[in-house]
């Protein structure tokens, strides 16, 4: 069983607080969800967890062990993978190639094309010729390439149709039935608490709601007043 | 005929080490997004290394080799800087701040070699090669366009056929996305400055004797290999290779004749210019369309 435990944890940008005091957890074979307005701190928080920016204080433990100290590269090792934003496939490379940048010990491609086998296809295209799907669905194998404990995915869902977000969904709830630890921040509710357990929303950098998913699923009224702040 | 070819082909060596020294550049910055100015710098402390050794009696051989393991440190110490306090800065940024390293360095290098007396540089190479219709081609200039096509085709096959090579490319497309998924960037940065460091070095090292070697001539030679570079537009190694030769040959011939060779340094200014000049008008047409 692995799991990532955050305390305390906040995180400022240009001396500012962004993220205040945010305690949370993701446990193994499960998805916590991360809820909030345009600019409520979500992919600061990431970007905090996956050592892309400093945190000012708190800690982040893998399994009981710290890494809030470790350069990104480290982390990564450690058994955390972050899929930014914006879905920062190597363009110049090919699908197969980005995926290869990725491979570990113990790790293999089979494992990815089992999971999008529309890659396979397209294996040998140059990613930035990929489509929006595509390329979210490259980022995702890449990071499970690298065996992650916890994958971290940052907005996924944005610009896509919906069919394509609804196919990328059950391929993330499929990846925790496995046994993953998955973060998902979304800011387009309704479908990422369809397959989540828990869920937390951000206001301003803090927790307003930490409660399970189905909770919110049923009254969205509520939902409606925390993004709000009503 | 030979009037034209003999100065022409007596080029050939300095074309070879600006090509060289441009394929250095485009490789640095294709790979850590940094327009190097130190490159020749760099080589000019291994090249003088090589030459306090076999000034204090040391055979030429491990002199040579030593020389170009100090090459090999200096780059790596600038891609340190450069990697450790300005990994996240701009380009032009970048390119600044290794204009400043090169003053720096050509201060102490100054300082340490005895000031702008040439020394005495042992010939590596000497005599000739061949005979291209009745003139001599030099050891030195086959070995440096030599150095430099070889330098560019092991690059390519380096860099699309083996694991470092792809993660070197993953690096030089998206640094942060590379770095969260493992990939060692601080260390393949080191590498890139250390192994352009041991080639520049190599490479001074061979045409050093033509060129009376004060520690500032060597280290400005980085202006004809930013020419050349930008001939390939810092992508094309080959471009940049060609364009190097080119910038050499042009040279040759310009030392040549009186009334212009006082002004044959100027000519990859101009180079320099034109091609900036070109680019800028590239863009204009883009905006415009
Ligand atoms: N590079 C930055 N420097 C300073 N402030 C930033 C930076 N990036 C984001 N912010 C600020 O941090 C806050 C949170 O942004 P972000 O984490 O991107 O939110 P979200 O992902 O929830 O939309 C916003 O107020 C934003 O203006
Ligand atoms: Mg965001």
């Amino acid at each position: 069983m692995s799991e990532l435990v955050i305390s305390s944890l906040s995180i400022s940008r240009s001396e500012l607080p962004v993220v205040s005091e945010i305690n949370a957890r993701v446990e193994s074979g499960s998805i916590s969800v991360v809820l909030g307005a345009n600019g409520a701190g979500k992919t600061t928080l990431l970007e905090g967890l996956s050592g892309i920016i400093p945190v000012a204080s708190g800690t982040i433990a893998i399994d009981g062990h710290e890494i809030q100290k470790a350069r990104p590269g480290q982390r990564s090792r450690e058994g955390l993978a972050h899929v930014e934003q914006g879905r920062t496939i190597f363009g110049q490379l090919t699908t197969e190639e980005n995926m290869k940048v990725a491979l570990r010990d113990g790790s293999d491609l089979s494992e990815a094309y089992g999971l999008f086998p529309e890659l396979l296809q397209r294996r040998t295209v140059r990613a930035g010729l990929l489509s929006g799907g595509e390329q979210q669905m490259l980022v995702i194998a890449r990071a499970l390439l690298t065996r992650p404990k916890v994958l971290m995915i940052d907005e996924m869902s944005a610009g896509l149709a919906p069919v394509i977000v609804s196919r990328l969904m059950a391929a993330v709830r499929k990846l925790a039935d496995a046994g993953l630890a998955v973060l998902l921040v979304e800011q387009f509710a309704a479908l990422a608490l369809g397959i989540g357990n828990r869920a937390y929303v951000l206001r301003r950098g803090r927790v307003v709601y930490d409660g399970d998913c189905k909770t919110l699923l049923r009254s969205p009224d509520e939902l409606h007043k925390l993004y709000l702040g009503g | 005929m030979n009037s034209f070819l003999t100065p022409a082909i007596a080029g050939l060596a300095a074309g070879g080490t600006y090509a060289l020294l441009g394929v250095c550049a485009v490789f640095t910055y294709r790979l850590v997004a940094v327009v190097n100015f130190t490159g020749a710098a760099i080589g000019s402390a291994g090249t003088f290394a090589l030459i306090a050794l076999t000034e204090s009696g040391y055979p030429t051989f491990p002199s040579v080799i030593a020389g170009i393991l100090v090459g090999a440190a200096v780059g790596v110490l600038i891609g340190f800087i450069m990697t450790r306090w300005f990994a996240e800065a701009n380009s032009s940024t970048k390119a600044a701040v290794t204009a400043a390293l090169l003053v720096g360095l050509i201060a102490i290098g100054l300082r340490l070699t005895g000031g702008q007396h040439p020394r005495v540089m042992p010939d590596l190479f000497p005599g000739s090669a061949f005979r291209m219709a009745g003139v001599e081609v030099t050891i030195a200039s086959v070995l440096t366009i030599g150095l430099a096509v070889l330098f560019t085709v092991l690059s390519d096959l380096f860099l699309n056929r083996t694991r470092i090579g792809l993660h070197l490319r993953a690096l030089s497309d998206r640094p942060l996305a590379a770095e969260l998924i493992g990939v060692k960037v601080r260390l393949l940065s080191l590498l890139v400055w250390g192994a352009t460091g041991a080639f520049t070095t190599f490479a001074l090292m061979i045409i050093a004797p033509q060129r009376s070697p004060n520690f500032m001539t060597l280290s400005l030679l980085v202006v004809p290999a930013l020419a050349a570079a930008l001939v390939g537009l810092f992508r094309s190694f080959w471009l940049t290779l060609a364009g190097g030769i080119l910038l050499g040959v042009v040279e040759g011939l310009a030392s040549s004749v009186d009334s212009i060779s006082q002004y044959r340094s100027a000519i990859p200014f101009l180079v320099i210019l034109a091609v900036l000049l070109w680019s800028q008008r590239e863009a204009r047409w883009d905006e415009a369309r």
